[in-house]
């Protein structure tokens, strides 16, 4: 369990950062929490021959509120994203996803830019930022550009990011009035990722109809993605038990789920149509200013 | 674990054929590998270097053909050591003309061992089908007719 050898590079600022990654390019591994790239290294499943680490990169830590969005640096780790008063009130799935996230170890070393830019199809964000259509940041030596959630998520283990850019910042929309959002997520109970993870976000206009929603999956398939099918059974209606169940059901629609010695296909795609329900269930009686 | 599935390619079997006994069409289409040298007939040693995102590895091993019945089947076999582990596929392709392309079908098994398999297969299956998409995108490719 020891990793193969690797020059390392602590630099201090996102300036001597990036020169770094342009430097060395395809060899070069970036560390945040190394709640991911840790554990691949010693098992040698990844040999970086460098490893910057962002660790000093202080801006990157930042919660901040501009300009009507709420921004979460790339280093925030887990534990601070759940525990930002900022956050639970701007933008609560987030803190209640970063809740669901593993066990208090991984809470207090991982980071949201981490884990987004590994992909595991099994990480809990992605559901969360594909449903709030956030934005993420990436810089580069020459430039920065901004990609939407829904274009981040590419393949497995493949996000949309280049060689030579660094994930910055997450910009996320702030919760409006008679909106809600809940994640609701079936555990792997030795590693806590997610089997099925569903990350509901909707607001309701003053007839109780479904004006807006986003549901964001993660776990069932090689990426996570958005569950348009079941968005749109939704969309514009007046929700009941029956319409919410029925567009549950949709939510792996024309997907093929992962299989694994934890859980076949069949059985993801089921929980999947089960977590589904309740996800939008909870946001449905937060939405309304219940209590959940 | 057990993979199977069919892709179709735009060409007649002939074609499709003639490819997959090019070794580097093969080395082109193959992911991760870097050069295929002939050891014996229908036999090549690969060098290949695997990468899924954070994931990635050098291995080296051998590619067969064997049980060729041309252009209709053959049957295509990978073994690969490395730091992290070993991997094993055995496959079947059988080729079926469909109209003027290709419908190839495929069958098999990988087995996959050390700490490749420390991912639990939770990774293992989908890294597999994820190169298999590719392998056949990548010939797929290489039967258009070139532009001019």
């Amino acid at each position: 369990m020891i990793p193969a050898a690797f020059e390392y590079f602590a630099p201090k600022s996102l300036d001597e950062a990036l020169r770094l990654v342009d430097r060395h390019g395809g060899e070069a591994k970036l560390l945040a929490g190394g709640h991911s790239l840790l554990p691949l290294m010693k098992l040698r499943l990844a040999a970086p021959r460098y490893v910057i680490d962002l660790g000093r990169v202080r801006a990157l830590r930042s919660i901040r509120e501009e300009g009507g969005r709420l921004v979460v640096g790339a280093l925030a780790t887990h534990a601070d994203i759940e525990s930002s008063d900022l956050v639970r009130l701007k933008c609560p799935l987030l803190a209640e996803t970063a809740s669901e996230i593993g066990d208090v170890q991984v809470r207090n070393r991982g980071t949201i830019g981490g884990s987004l830019a590994h992909a595991d199809p099994a990480a809990d964000y992605p559901a969360a930022v594909l449903a709030l259509d956030a934005e993420i940041v990436a810089a580069s030596n020459s430039a920065t550009r901004t990609i939407p959630a829904a274009e981040f998520f590419v393949d497995l283990l493949t996000t949309a990011l280049r060689p030579g850019e660094i994930l910055t910042e997450i910009r996320l929309p702030v919760a409006g009035r008679q909106a809600g959002a809940a994640y609701r997520k079936l555990h792997q109970p030795a590693s806590g990722f997610a089997l099925v993870g569903i990350a509901a976000r909707l607001s309701l206009d003053s007839a109780g109809r479904i004006v807006s929603i986003g549901l964001g999956v993660t776990g069932v398939a090689v990426r996570a993605y958005r569950a348009t099918a079941a968005e749109q059974a939704l969309a514009s209606k007046k929700p009941n038990p029956k319409l919410v169940a029925d567009a549950a059901a949709k939510v792996a629609e024309g997907v093929e789920p992962l299989a694994d010695i934890h859980a076949s296909a069949a059985y993801r795609r089921a929980s999947a149509a089960v977590y589904a329900r309740r996800a939008i269930e909870a946001a449905l009686l937060r939405a309304a200013g219940k209590k959940t | 674990m057990k993979l199977e599935g069919r892709y179709t390619l735009p060409a007649a079997p002939a074609a499709v054929w003639e490819r997959l006994n090019d070794p580097a069409i093969l080395a082109k289409s193959l992911p991760g590998v870097e050069s295929l040298e002939p050891d014996g007939p229908d036999r090549y040693r690969a060098r290949i270097q695997y990468r899924v995102g954070a994931i990635s590895g050098n291995f080296v091993g051998t590619v067969e053909l064997s049980e060729k019945k041309p252009p209709h089947s053959m049957r295509l076999k990978t073994s690969a050591r490395g730091a992290p582990g070993f991997f094993n596929g055995d496959g079947r392709l059988a080729l079926a003309a469909k109209g003027a392309e290709t419908e190839v079908r495929y069958a098999g098994e990988i087995q996959v061992g050390g700490m490749l398999a420390a991912l639990g297969q939770r990774m293992v299956e989908s890294a597999a089908r994820k190169s298999i998409e590719e392998f056949f995108q990548v010939l797929a490719a290489s039967l258009k007719p070139s532009p001019g």
